[in-house]
Order: C-alpha cells, then sequence, then structure tokens
C-alpha cells in the first residue's frame, strides 16, 4: 500500500476527487485550505493580499498496483493545466489499523 | 458557505432573487409619480392680526413688535419678517428647511395666546396662515370671449370651474378677469337733492321692494293652502316702477332718480389673451398632490369642458407647470439613457468579449431598479435629483462587476474550471470590492445628513447612490460570479468581425501601456520634477477660482416669463389697459417666440384667492408668457428676458417693471437669481436716502436688471376732515357720516337679485359722472338725524394727503430691501461690486446694509456643503487607512484629490459655468470617484513590493497593469456624465454644470494621478526604506 500527498490550488479539487473515484480509490482525506509554495516555480498560495489563492491537500492510501495508475492521471491534471500547479508524492505505508 | 458559493452553486435561485427584485422594482417604476423636485416641505407660517383704523405706524408699534417680541422665541426660525399697513399686520415666520411644519405652527399658536392680552383691545386675533409651495398654481387657462363676455363669468363658473374643482387632488379654481355681473342703481345727485331723497332711503326701499314673505297657511274646506308674498324681482327693468317716496302728494318712481345699469362689477380685474378680452382661470393643487397627475387630468378634460361652451368662448393654456416637468424629465431620461449606451460601449471596448460585456452591463440596470424600490416605499418621486443619481450611478455601479470578472478571467486562463474560478476568483477580491464601495458610501451617505435647503434636495441622492451602491455590489459577489461560471469559457474563440474590430483597439491599447510604461519610468526617475510640475498645474488653477464665478442654481429655460408692470400710483384702469396693449402688440411682433401672452390689470375681487395674495389694483399689470420649447428657439430665455428689459426702459409710463424668469422673482430654483439688499435703520427719510443712493450704485453695476426697492411710495389720496362740532350740531357723528360718503361713492349693498339660482348684488351709489371731482364730493349731502341737510364742504375739509408706506421689519428692525436680479454675470461679480461700492458709501450711523435673497441661501447652502465635503475627506480617509492599514498611503491618494479640485475649476472655467449648488454636488461625488483610481493603484503597487519586487519596478509594473482599470473605470463614470454636460434639452441647464465639474474632475485627476501618485509613492517609500536601514544599522552597531 502507498500513500500519496496531492498538494494543489484549490480549483482543483473536484477534477481530482473525480479521479480518484473513477480509478476506485476510495479512501481519502482532504485539508480544504492550506499554504505553501512550489521548490522552483511555483507560484505561492498564502490566502495573503499578494498572494490571494489557496492551496489544498489530499492524502488517499492507495493498493501498490494502482499507485502508478494514480499518478499518472495526476500528471496528466498538471500538464494539462500547469500554470494552477499540482504535486503529487507517494510513500509506502507500513502499518494501518 | 460564503455568500459568492452558494450563488454560483444554486444559479436558479440566485437568478430568480434578481429577477424578484427587478419585477418589484418595474412595479414601483409603475407607480411612481413624477415631479421637477423631491417634496420640499413648507416652511414659511404668515400670522396676520387686522386692527381696525390703524395707521401703518401705529400698527407697527402696537401690534406687530409686540408679537415679533413673542415669536421670535419658536424654535428654528430663520427670520421673522413683517410688513405693517393701515389696518393690518402681516408677520411671516422662515424656518429653517425640512422641520416638521405642524409641530412648528403649535409653537407659535402657543406664542400667540401668550401674548394676546398685550394686543389692543380692538384688535382681532391673529390668524394663523400656512403657505407652502401648493400655492403656485400648476396650470392657468385663458378664456377668450366676445359676445358672450358679459355673461362669462357665470358660464365659466358653471361650465368649467366648477367641474375642474370636482377632480381630486385640486385646491381651488379661481376666475379672474371675468366681471361678475352686477345691478347698478345709479342715482342723480341733484334729483335726489330736489325729491329730498337720501341714498340711503333709496336702498331701504328696494331692499324692501324686493321681498318673498311667506304669510302663514290656512284652511279652505278640508285642503290647507300656505299663503305667500311674491315680491323679488324677476327682472332688473321692474326696480325702474318701484315708489322710492312721494314729493308734492305724487309718487317718485325709481326711473325719476336714477337709471338702472344691469352690467358687471365697476372695479375688476380684467384679462386679455393675445390682445383679446377675456378671463384666466387659476387652478391649484391640494397639498401633497402630485401636478402632473392633476394636470394631465385637467388637459384630458378641456376637450370636453370646451363642448359645453357657448362657440365664442375659446379655451387654451397659459401655463402648465406639469409641462415642463414632463419635458426637463424627459430629457433627463434620455440622457440616462446615453449614458447607459457610453457605458456598455467602454466596457465592450476594454473587454472585447460580448458575454463579459454581458455579465458586466446587466448590474447596471438590476441596480438602478432596485433603486425604484426604495423610491415608491417613501412615496418619493421620479425628479431631477433621482434621476440625476441615476445618471451618476451608471459608471460607478459596474466598477465592482469589473474587477470581479477580471479576476475570475485570470483564474480561468490559469486553466481552472469556470465554476472553481468563480468561487475562489470571487473569494479573493471580495474584501476590495467591499472596501471601494464603502469609500464610495462613505462619500454618499453624508449627503443624507445635510440640512437647510440643499439637504431636502440632496438626501434622496446621497440614499438613492447609496443604496445602488450596495445592490451593485451584492450583484458583484453573487450574480456576476454565478453568470462567470455559467457563461465564461476557457478557450475563447474570435470570430472575423472581432478580428476586423478589435485588432485596432487592442494594438491602440497595447501602444497606451507601452507608452505609460515609459512615461512612468521617465517621471519616476525625475520625481521631484514631476511633483513640481504637477504643484504649478495646481496652484496655477487656484489663480481661476477667482475667475469662476459662484451663483446659488443656475438659471433654468422653462418658457415662462413674468412680467410685472407698475404705473404710477392712482393711474386710471383704462390707461393702464392700453399702455399694455401697446407694449403685448409690440412684444408679439418682436419676439415670435411667444406663444401666448396674457395680462391683467385691475383690482382683484376679495373672493379670488389667488389674485388677492399677490399685488394688485388699477395700475398694477401682470402678464404672463409662455414662449416655444427651448429647442425650438435661438434665444434663450435669459437673453429674451433681457431684450425685453431694454424694450421696457423705453416705456417711461411704467414705473417699475420686472421680467422674471420661470414665472416668479427669485423664489424658485430655477429662475433667475436675485441678490437682496437689506438696508436696516429706523428712520424713513435716511433708509429712503439709502437705498435711493444704492439704487443708483446697483444700475452702474454689470450684470444687475430690474433694481427694485421695496417700499411702496407714498400714496396720494383725499382724506375729508370732518369737524365733530359741526357733525354733532346736525346730529351726526364721525362714523354716519363717514358710512354716507362711502355709500355714495363705493355704493350701498341693498339686497340681492336672484336669477337661476345665483344671486348679483344690487348697489345704490352715485352715478359715475357725478363723481369725478373733488368738488363732487364736496358737494355730497349728508342728512343729520333731524332730517336736516348739510353738504360735506360745510362740515369738513377735503384735502389731499400722502399716506406713510408700508412699514417693512425683518428680525425686529426696520427694513427697506433694494433687490436686483443677476442677469448674464455670475452673481458672485456683482457681489464684490456692489460691497466695494457700498463701503464707499457714506452712511448715516445707525444704517447698515446687508446681503440677502439668492445669495444668502448661496453662503448658507455652500458653507453646508463645504462642511460636508470636509466630512467627507475625514470619512474616505478612515476606511482607506482601515484597508491599507497604514497613515501614509491614504494621504498619498488624496492628493489626487488637488488635482480633481483644479480640473473642476479649469472645465468651468473653460465651459463658461459657475460654482453652483449643482457643480459644487459634482465636485463633492468627485471625492469618492477618484480616490478610488488612487486605491486601485496603490492597491497594486503595494502587491508587487509584498511580493518582492523593487520599488521602482513594483511601481512602473504596477502602473502599467493597472492603467486599463483605472481608464475603464474613468472613462464609464466621464462618458456617463457626457450626455449630462452636454444635454440640450429642456432644463438641461440645471445638471449641465454638475457633469461638467464631474467630467472636469475626473479627466485631469485621472491623467495627473497616474503620474503624480506613482512619483510621491516613491518618494514615501525610499523614505520608508532609508529609516528601515537605518535603523537596522544602528541595531547591528550596539551589537
Amino acid at each position: 500500500m502507498h500513500a500519496i500527498f496531492i498538494a494543489f490550488d484549490q480549483a482543483h479539487y473536484e477534477r481530482i476527487v473525480t479521479t480518484l473515484e473513477r480509478l476506485s480509490c476510495r479512501g481519502f482525506t482532504s485539508f480544504d485550505q492550506v499554504k505553501g509554495r512550489g521548490s522552483k516555480t511555483g507560484e505561492p498560495h498564502y490566502g495573503s493580499h499578494a498572494w490571494p489563492s489557496m492551496s489544498s491537500a489530499i492524502i488517499t492510501v492507495v493498493e501498490d498496483e494502482k499507485l502508478d495508475t494514480v499518478m499518472k492521471a495526476l500528471k496528466a491534471i498538471d500538464d494539462a493545466t500547469p500554470r494552477l500547479g499540482l504535486r503529487a508524492w507517494a510513500w509506502s505505508v507500513t502499518r494501518s489499523i | 458557505m460564503s455568500l459568492y458559493a452558494s450563488a454560483v452553486r444554486r444559479p436558479v435561485m440566485t437568478t430568480l432573487c434578481y429577477v424578484a427584485v427587478a419585477i418589484l422594482g418595474l412595479f414601483s417604476l409603475s407607480k411612481l409619480p413624477i415631479d421637477l423636485y423631491p417634496d420640499i416641505e413648507t416652511n414659511t407660517i404668515m400670522v396676520m392680526t387686522t386692527y381696525q383704523g390703524a395707521s401703518a405706524a401705529d400698527i407697527e408699534q402696537n401690534v406687530t413688535r409686540p408679537l415679533e417680541n413673542a415669536l421670535n422665541a419658536v424654535n428654528d426660525l430663520k427670520h421673522i419678517t413683517s410688513k405693517s399697513r393701515e389696518n393690518i399686520s402681516v408677520i411671516t415666520l422662515e424656518f429653517e428647511f425640512g422641520k416638521d411644519i405642524d409641530v412648528l405652527t403649535n409653537d407659535v399658536r402657543d406664542k400667540l395666546d401668550m401674548v394676546k392680552s398685550a394686543l389692543p383691545d380692538n384688535s382681532e386675533t391673529p390668524i394663523i396662515f400656512k403657505f407652502s409651495t401648493d400655492m403656485i398654481p400648476i396650470v392657468m387657462l385663458s378664456v377668450q370671449a366676445d359676445e358672450s363676455m358679459p355673461g362669462l363669468y357665470k358660464i365659466l363658473d358653471d361650465a368649467v370651474a366648477n367641474p375642474l374643482a370636482r377632480i381630486s387632488g385640486v385646491g381651488s379654481v379661481s376666475i379672474s378677469g371675468a366681471p361678475k355681473r352686477e345691478i347698478h342703481v345709479y342715482v342723480d345727485p341733484e334729483r335726489l337733492e330736489a325729491y329730498g331723497l337720501s341714498v340711503e332711503g333709496v336702498s331701504a326701499v328696494i331692499a324692501a321692494e324686493n321681498r318673498n314673505i311667506p304669510g302663514g297657511s290656512f284652511d279652505i274646506g278640508s285642503d290647507t293652502y300656505t299663503l305667500r308674498v311674491q315680491g323679488e324681482f324677476t327682472d332688473s327693468d321692474q326696480m325702474k316702477n318701484i315708489v322710492v317716496g312721494s314729493y308734492n302728494g305724487r309718487n317718485v318712481y325709481l326711473s325719476d332718480i336714477a337709471r338702472v345699469d344691469d352690467s358687471l362689477e365697476e372695479r375688476a380685474q380684467e384679462t386679455f389673451n393675445d390682445g383679446r378680452q377675456g378671463a384666466m382661470i387659476v387652478i391649484q393643487k391640494q397639498s401633497g398632490a402630485n401636478s402632473v397627475e392633476i394636470s394631465n387630468k385637467v388637459l384630458k378634460m378641456l376637450p370636453q369642458l370646451q363642448k359645453r361652451l357657448p362657440s365664442d368662448v375659446k379655451l387654451g393654456i397659459i401655463v402648465d407647470t406639469s409641462d415642463n416637468i414632463r419635458n426637463t424629465i424627459a430629457s433627463l431620461v434620455e440622457t440616462v439613457g446615453y449614458a447607459l449606451l457610453f457605458v456598455v460601449i467602454v466596457v465592450f471596448a476594454f473587454l472585447g468579449r460580448w458575454r463579459a460585456t454581458l455579465i458586466i452591463v446587466i448590474t447596471i440596470p438590476l441596480s438602478l431598479i432596485a433603486s425604484f424600490i426604495y423610491l415608491a416605499m417613501t412615496g418619493n418621486t421620479l425628479n431631477i435629483v433621482s434621476l440625476s443619481a441615476l445618471s451618476i450611478s451608471i459608471g460607478m455601479v459596474v466598477d465592482d462587476a469589473i474587477v470581479v470578472l477580471e479576476n475570475v478571467t485570470t483564474h480561468i486562463e490559469r486553466g481552472a474550471d469556470p465554476k472553481q474560478a468563480a468561487v475562489h476568483g470571487t473569494n479573493e477580491v471580495a474584501i476590495s470590492v467591499i472596501a471601494s464601495t464603502l469609500t464610495l458610501i462613505a462619500v454618499f451617505f453624508p449627503l443624507t445628513l445635510v440640512t437647510g435647503m440643499t439637504g431636502v434636495l440632496f438626501r434622496q441622492l446621497g440614499w438613492m447612490v447609496t443604496i445602488m451602491m450596495i445592490i451593485s455590489t451584492t450583484c458583484a459577489l453573487s450574480l456576476t460570479p454565478m453568470l462567470c461560471s455559467l457563461l465564461l469559457r476557457k478557450d475563447v474563440k474570435h470570430g472575423k468581425i472581432y478580428k476586423v474590430l478589435f485588432t485596432p483597439v487592442n494594438s491602440a491599447l497595447d501602444w497606451l501601456d507601452r507608452a505609460y510604461g515609459k512615461l512612468l519610468t521617465a517621471v519616476v526617475g525625475h520625481k521631484t520634477t514631476t511633483i513640481a510640475v504637477c504643484m504649478v498645474i495646481f496652484v496655477g488653477s487656484l489663480w481661476l477660482v477667482k475667475q469662476v464665478g459662484t451663483e446659488f442654481f443656475p438659471t433654468a429655460d422653462d418658457a415662462r416669463l413674468g412680467v410685472s408692470l407698475e404705473m404710477p400710483i392712482g393711474t386710471r384702469v383704462e390707461i393702464a389697459k392700453e399702455a399694455s396693449l401697446r407694449l403685448a402688440e409690440e412684444w408679439r411682433e418682436k419676439y415670435p417666440e411667444i406663444l401666448v401672452l396674457n395680462y391683467t390689470t385691475g383690482t382683484a375681487s376679495s373672493d379670488n384667492t389667488f389674485a388677492s395674495l399677490q399685488d394688485n389694483g388699477p395700475h398694477i399689470i401682470s402678464m404672463n408668457i409662455r414662449l416655444t420649447d427651448p429647442g425650438d428657439r435661438d434665444r434663450g430665455i435669459v437673453e429674451i428676458a433681457d431684450m425685453m428689459r431694454a424694450d421696457l426702459k423705453k416705456h417711461p409710463e411704467f414705473k417699475k417693471a420686472q421680467v422674471n424668469v420661470g414665472g416668479m422673482r427669485g423664489g424658485s430654483m430655477s429662475g433667475q437669481q436675485t441678490i437682496d439688499y437689506e438696508v436696516y435703520g429706523y428712520d424713513f427719510d435716511q433708509t429712503d436716502e439709502a437705498a435711493a443712493k444704492l439704487v443708483k450704485v446697483l444700475e452702474g453695476i454689470k450684470g444687475t436688471a430690474d433694481v427694485t426697492v421695496s417700499r411702496a411710495d407714498y400714496q396720494p389720496e383725499y382724506q375729508v376732515d370732518f369737524d365733530r362740532r359741526k357733525l354733532a350740531l346736525y346730529g351726526m357723528n364721525l362714523q354716519t357720516a363717514a358710512t354716507a360718503l362711502r355709500n355714495r361713492i363705493n355704493g350701498s349693498l341693498t339686497s340681492q337679485f336672484r336669477e337661476d339660482g345665483e344671486e348679483y348684488d344690487i348697489k345704490v351709489m352715485y352715478a359715475p359722472e357725478s363723481r369725478t371731482s373733488i368738488e363732487d364730493i364736496e358737494n355730497i349731502l349728508l342728512y343729520g338725524t333731524g332730517g336736516q341737510a348739510v353738504r360735506v364742504r360745510d362740515v369738513g375739509t377735503v384735502v389731499e394727503r400722502f399716506t406713510p408706506p408700508t412699514i417693512e421689519r425683518k428680525d425686529r428692525e426696520r427694513i427697506v430691501t433694494v433687490s436686483t436680479v443677476v442677469s448674464g454675470v455670475p452673481m458672485s461679480d456683482v457681489v464684490a461690486q456692489s460691497l466695494a461700492e457700498i463701503d464707499k458709501m457714506d452712511l448715516p450711523v445707525g444704517i447698515n446694509i446687508e446681503l440677502a435673497g439668492s445669495y444668502e441661501d448661496q453662503q448658507d447652502s455652500f458653507s453646508d456643503l463645504l462642511t460636508l465635503a470636509l466630512l467627507i475627506v475625514i470619512l474616505v480617509y478612515i476606511v482607506m487607512a482601515a484597508q491599507f492599514e497604514s497613515y501614509t498611503y491614504p494621504a498619498i491618494i488624496m492628493t489626487s484629490l488637488l488635482f480633481a479640485f483644479s480640473g473642476v475649476f479649469i472645465m468651468l472655467y473653460l465651459a463658461g459655468h459657475t460654482l453652483n449648488v449643482m457643480s459644487m454636488i459634482g465636485a463633492i461625488m468627485l471625492i469618492g470617484i477618484v480616490v478610488k483610481n488612487g486605491i486601485v493603484l496603490i492597491d497594486y503597487i503595494t502587491l508587487n513590493r509584498e511580493r518582492g519586487m523593487a520599488v521602482r519596478r513594483s511601481v512602473v509594473d504596477g502602473g502599467m497593469s493597472r492603467l486599463r482599470p483605472v481608464l475603464m473605470t474613468s472613462l464609464t463614470t466621464i462618458l456617463g456624465m457626457v450626455p449630462m454636460a452636454v444635454g440640450s434639452g429642456q432644463g438641461a441647464e440645471m445638471w449641465r454644470p454638475m457633469g461638467v465639474a464631474v467630467i472636469g474632475g475626473l479627466t485631469f485627476s485621472t491623467i495627473l494621478t497616474l503620474l503624480f501618485v506613482p512619483a510621491l509613492y516613491c518618494i514615501f517609500a525610499y523614505n520608508g526604506i532609508r529609516r528601515q536601514r537605518k535603523k537596522h544599522a544602528l541595531s547591528l552597531n550596539k551589537k
């Protein structure tokens, strides 16, 4: 099992949730308003006067065989709208209850 | 969930909410009556007290003064003026505008009760009389007649006045100029004397003969009959055969000593319409009724009434005040329409997409329509003020929607789904949208707090704009995002037409962006020079402040002139008639613009309420002139009035002449402005002399016209001084002798002649040819109680005397008012020149001259508006400081106000307008609009700095990216005002200065703001950085 942490511009939220659903990844946890900025070119999402936009984040845990499909789908979303910003990181889950 | 999120999620609900508002608004609009101004409450109360037999000076001393002293304590009193005339004292109390007149009336009544005991015993109880604008006639009809002239009064009374009076809302209908029928018994004094009869005796006999007396009832057989004596005359000729006495055993018939003249009142007003004799019907409305509605009903009824009249009687319209209202409102509605069109064009040009334009433009009708709900709920009308408010707002209500739309578009372009973009895009700008609306509300809401007459006028403007701003912001935060989510597309494909149309527009805008970028770089590089140049322009424009004159209200062309002419006192009515006929013919020929010319002369009968309130007399002629519509003629009303004044100078027979634009002098807001110079002083001779000097001074000043002195001339009259001892010898007293005189000259009212249910007076008096000289008076025979006859010359002397004039007082001091109409030049010019001349005048001690009239109103209003402007500036500063969390930035933004000020004066100067209440209101509105540009600019510059850019780069970059929004909001407002500024419809004179002021101020300040504010910002920013570095260095040193 792998956990995927997805950080993205708020506007992506619905698209990501639909994608996850389509890929039969039922479980996820979403953080509605989070702040942050990308390491290289990512525009800051601070919800401040200067940088008014905000990000959201989703953590989802998927079966190992689904990992690639999910990551690919997310990459496709990011490629379609590069200026909004979407990043995802996956790491293995060692234990769960 | 936030407003915009739920709006986007529930488009049906959002749409229907606004549809409901629109329907309610349109429903309210259909119910809204129209009027010229918002309801102006009455603010004048008159107190009239009669004291028979007292002279003007006695009245002043014993009635007016005690009353004034008591009434002076009434609250909210602005001025107390009084006129003490023979037999009567009239006190006028002028209150602050907007106070509850009923409460004030009660106060006045209480004070009168308190002082009542201090009045002379024989004086009557003071009568309180509320004067209101409702007294101004709303429709005046002209009547032309030929054969029907003798019976005109009855015809008009039955067939016109009574049906009109039944229209709901009509207060009173008075007929003037149509004399009533009256039966005169003209006795020959010599025959009377020969037969030993007297006027009183003859009257008594006539009264005794003209009787119907019931004789009770009696029974004949089984029936009861009533007995009556029917002696009333059925024909005036029957009177001739009455036996009035006997002489040497023979009957003396009335025809032996008198002739019976069944004709018209002797002294009556006569009216001429377009040279033909006729009458005038004056219709006044009930208090609170709507003039346009009533006039519509009256006009609708006219053809019907005309049918009932004899064929030679023609009805026409002299004055229809609602005509002016309708035309003015129509031309203003047109102005609002053009403003709407211009705004749509600007929005479309800048956005380049019809969907976006639609989203923006839809907020305009919604906000405007919503304000109609307010008008209907508060019982207001569609008037100049409320429509101006619409016109002003059109440019401003789109601003919020534009900001929202722009940000949503950015999000969509970045790749967000329209729905998400709409919610998040709106969320980001919501705070700044609300803040910018707050700055505008900070400007317009205080308008609702102004007092005085300006307050009455502009309270509505304040409320309307405030409401429209709130609605437009709500719209921008709910409807706009909803529509964006539905209508905006990610990839916009443009058609061919778009490319043809918008390639030049876009390249022009791009070029403008680049040019401004370059200019801004240069400006930021030469900050001191820029600021110096701007300040020079500002200081230079201060010089114009002196050049642009000031006045109260602009003169409006309502196609109506009132001319009042006065011939020397005592002129016979025939001579006045002749002179006015000559003048009327001359004018009709000279001024083809005259549509209707009507004039009235003579003494008004006491039962004509309208005429008796005005000055009237055999020597006074009042003329009403209606001109063609302003659009249909080349000469303006002021020009025509000036030419008429010049004409009147060539007619020395008219001793006093006034030509009043708008029908009334000074009183209405639309007429020509007057300046009253009040000469205070107790001594008649000294004040008369001062007034005469002042008249000479004023006539020498350019721009004055119709200089008049309020104190009437000493009136010559004949008085009979009876010797009381001689009267007593004949068993008479002063009253019996005086009554006998009155019966012979004025006539003794004996009884009434009845015909067709109407009653006509029968008057016995000396034949006209027997009362034409002093000898005739001296020869009048009086009879003592013992029956012995004596001539007036034996018991008294007839002398010619001058009665003292009316004594006028203001604020409990004697006063003479010299008043002048201001024509062709700003009021301030005349005031300045005359004040300089008055300073040079050598006035006796105790006499001083003060200014009043429109000038005083103007001073009051201007000081009110200046206080208001100060209040608004402070409020706007507070809102901005709160938004920016800084004291400096708002101050920087506020500097653009200086240039707005310059712009207002420069444009007013160029367009030849004056600074008046309307242009002041325009200038005040500018505070909010101008500041908004600065906010947009500074906001983006600080944003750039927060994003880490260097000061100079932030300024140039921010300026370039905000150029379009700034230009767009300014252009929508400027173009929205253009139709107002160049309008030529009826009443356009009123709002033209306002449009010009806004356009001038906004254009000028926008251009200078785009250069001056960045330069100033740089200076402050660098100073701030320097300070920080110093602090930093200090703290490093310490370590």
